[in-house]
């Protein structure tokens, strides 16, 4: 069975060893790295299925090694951030990370978002059926999205929950089902990651699409638009 | 300027205002009442005019009789104001009424056998021998236009004016100097509010430090402790910041290690007890370092507009979630839909804080309740609870860092003891307020208070 490869940037040397000797007996093959740079060229050549950032990364902050990832690369992203610093968190998701963990955090937790994201990667490119609602097509296959001919550039997650809201489009989607689908994990009290990515894919698609296509409904969740019905 | 009722700068200005107008008065009071010769500049027009005056009242008297003469006489004291006797040699007088006060100058004047003056209430008397046609001498004595009073008697309006700038040139110069004096007073108490409202940046304004009197002194006094103020307390917030900081990377190093401990050795209890410490370890460094941030960066969080009513239907979404099949137990109620301008994760931690104190402490079948109302131009958020309550000395003491009322309770309950004070701290960012009450028959009202955007 092939190995997922994880790639662990975090300056805390011992931390990094104590990680990889709990995560490899879960069967994950953990490269860690202390630096912000190196790490980040390590990160770039795509040869990693899940990459691990600390935010708290002296030099290159760990926001600028992940703004400097996500120019290139679509490869899934946890940040571990500082509990308490919901700046941080925000940004962190903002600019492009799946999802975050608070340090210090339950090693158990850890295991379980990993396979969450890993779970969702190997799920995208399973189905290949191309869907298409209203202006907007999607290519699981290349994990392409097009509105109106012109490619939209969205990370891995952010595919899977455009592909989680046009298979269901015109049907509210709840911030739960949302967040089991695209995480990969129950939704938790106060848990905001889900809408922030939401409403990262509506900036991105509302670059190229004039009308709302993605609705929020209050108290309840999110609902894709559509005019046409789905095919 | 917000004055206080018995200000300084009243009293400064009516005391010195009160002091040059009492001064200038006394002046002219004596220039008045003290008597004095007339100046010698003024005497030869003063002859000439009573000689010719006293001449034309003769010549009037000796061909038309005392009927004649005196008419004049009165017509004159009428239109100038300014009395006149015509008297013999010896003093008995001829014409003009209340002569008498005029006996003694006319007898000096008959002994010198020249003119002779008076200055007396502040109005001069020129005393003349005039020659009849026939031989006869005559004396006569009038009052001259020299003086203050003659300006009183003249002319009503000038003095009216000179009077209005006699009592505002000094009002207005009185004005201006109590300005200097005590404007920097009360620049500096609001100053020394912001600076006791916690706002440790504020300085008096540079311009008053740049004064070379006392003020000025004080001024860059005031500045100088307050500067000392903000790196005391700037340098202890950065210490917890730091050690909070610190704590962290052996904490996270503690969390796997114990999971791999778990993992060689199987469960035991031991573990459980430090799994248990190590999640209350987190969450207190978590409030600890919202705290310190809530502190330390208060004027750059960003602000926007926000839907208050959407913000608490989450959290209180969110809470019930937490409280899983119970989720009956809390309940909320909004009549309208709220807006405020605020930063939105300070605002859900500060309310979710409440709210999730509010749970914690509801040992009861009544829901805890929740109500959003519109206050004037404030919204009100109040979180009742139907627990215990807290004793009334202690209300306002629960948003302390780490106040507790029931040690043992609160810890087993897993409180840190840092959630309401990061409520009282987020919401004072947002300028409103929060407090506590005991609500009959019994439980915690935590009230809210919120400015609406306008």
């Amino acid at each position: 069975m092939k190995q997922d490869r994880v790639l662990i940037i975090d300056d805390d040397m011992e931390l990094c060893r104590l990680l990889s000797e709990r995560l490899q007996p879960e069967g994950f093959a953990i490269e860690t790295i202390q630096d912000g740079q190196i790490g980040l060229k390590r990160a770039a050549l795509g040869q990693h299925d899940l990459v691990i950032l600390d935010l708290m990364l002296p030099g290159m902050s760990g926001l600028d090694v992940l703004r400097n990832l996500r120019s290139h690369s679509s490869a899934p992203v946890l940040i571990l951030t500082a509990r308490g610093d919901d700046v941080d968190r925000i940004l962190g998701l903002e600019i492009g990370a799946d999802d975050y963990l608070p340090k210090p955090f339950n090693p158990r937790e850890l295991v379980a978002r990993i396979r969450a994201i890993l779970r969702r990667v190997s799920r995208d490119t399973g189905n290949s059926s191309i869907v298409i609602v209203d202006s907007v097509r999607l290519e699981p296959s290349a994990l392409k999205v097009w509105v109106d001919e012109t490619e939209v550039s969205v990370t891995s997650l952010e595919f899977s929950l455009l592909e989680a809201f046009m298979r269901n489009a015109g049907q509210v989607m709840t911030r739960e089902d949302l967040t089991e689908q695209v995480l990969g994990r129950k939704l938790g009290p106060f848990d905001r990651v889900i809408d922030v990515h939401v409403s990262n894919l509506r900036k991105k698609l509302g670059r190229f699409s004039s009308e709302e296509l993605i609705k929020a409904v209050r108290g309840t969740g999110y609902l894709f638009v559509a005019r046409s019905g789905s095919r | 300027m917000n004055l206080p009722t018995r200000s300084l700068f009243l009293k400064i200005l009516l005391w010195f205002w009160a002091t040059i107008l009492l001064t200038a008065f006394s002046i002219i009071v004596t220039l008045i009442l003290q008597p004095g010769g007339v100046s010698s500049q003024w005497h030869d027009p003063l002859i000439d005019t009573a000689k010719y005056a006293g001449a034309t009242i003769v010549q009037e008297y000796e061909h038309h009789g005392a009927q004649g003469a005196s008419d004049y006489l009165l017509e004159r004291a009428r239109t100038t104001h300014l009395q006149a006797c015509l008297l013999h040699l010896d003093g008995t007088s001829i014409l003009g009424n209340g002569c008498e006060r005029f006996g003694r100058i006319a007898h000096s004047a008959t002994m010198k056998g020249k003119p002779e003056f008076n200055f007396e209430h502040g109005l001069a008397t020129v005393a003349v021998t005039v020659q009849g046609a026939r031989d006869d001498k005559y004396i006569y004595v009038t009052e001259s236009p020299v003086g203050p009073r003659a300006a009183v008697a003249t002319n009503m309006a000038a003095v009216a004016i000179r009077c209005l700038v006699a009592l505002f040139v000094p009002g207005l110069i009185c004005y201006l100097l109590t300005r200097y004096l005590t404007a920097p007073i009360l620049r500096l108490r609001e100053a020394s509010q912001q600076l006791a409202a916690g706002n440790l940046s504020t300085r008096a304004d540079k311009r008053m430090s740049l004064r070379r009197d006392e003020l000025g002194l004080l001024v860059n006094d005031f500045n100088v402790m307050a500067e000392r103020l903000e790196g005391l307390v700037n340098g202890q917030r950065q210490l917890i910041y730091d050690i909070s900081h610190e704590l962290r990377s052996p904490l996270t190093r503690l969390n796997v290690a114990l999971d791999i401990g778990r993992g060689r050795k199987g469960n035991d209890q031991a573990f459980d007890q430090m799994q248990q410490d190590l999640e209350r370890m987190n969450q207190m460094i978590e409030r600890l370092l919202t705290l310190a941030r809530l502190d330390a960066v208060a004027a750059s969080v960003p602000f926007e507009s926000l839907n208050l009513t959407d913000l608490v239907a989450n959290i209180v979404h969110s809470a019930g979630f937490e409280l899983h099949e119970r989720s009956d137990r809390i309940t909320m109620n909004s009549r309208e839909v709220f807006f405020v301008r605020g930063n939105m994760e300070l605002l859900q931690s500060a309310i979710e804080n409440v709210i999730r104190n509010a749970i914690r402490y509801n040992n009861s079948e009544e829901p805890v309740q929740i109500v959003l109302e519109r206050m004037e131009s404030s919204v009100r958020i109040t979180v009742r609870d139907h627990g215990l309550g807290v004793p009334s000395e202690y209300l306002q003491r629960i948003f302390e860092p780490f106040h507790r009322v029931a040690d043992d309770r609160d810890r087993q309950t897993g409180g840190t003891g840092l959630g309401l004070a990061i409520t009282e701290r987020a919401i004072r960012m947002h300028g409103g307020e929060v407090h506590a009450v005991n609500a009959p028959p019994h439980g915690l009202a935590v009230h809210i208070l919120l400015p609406l955007q306008t």
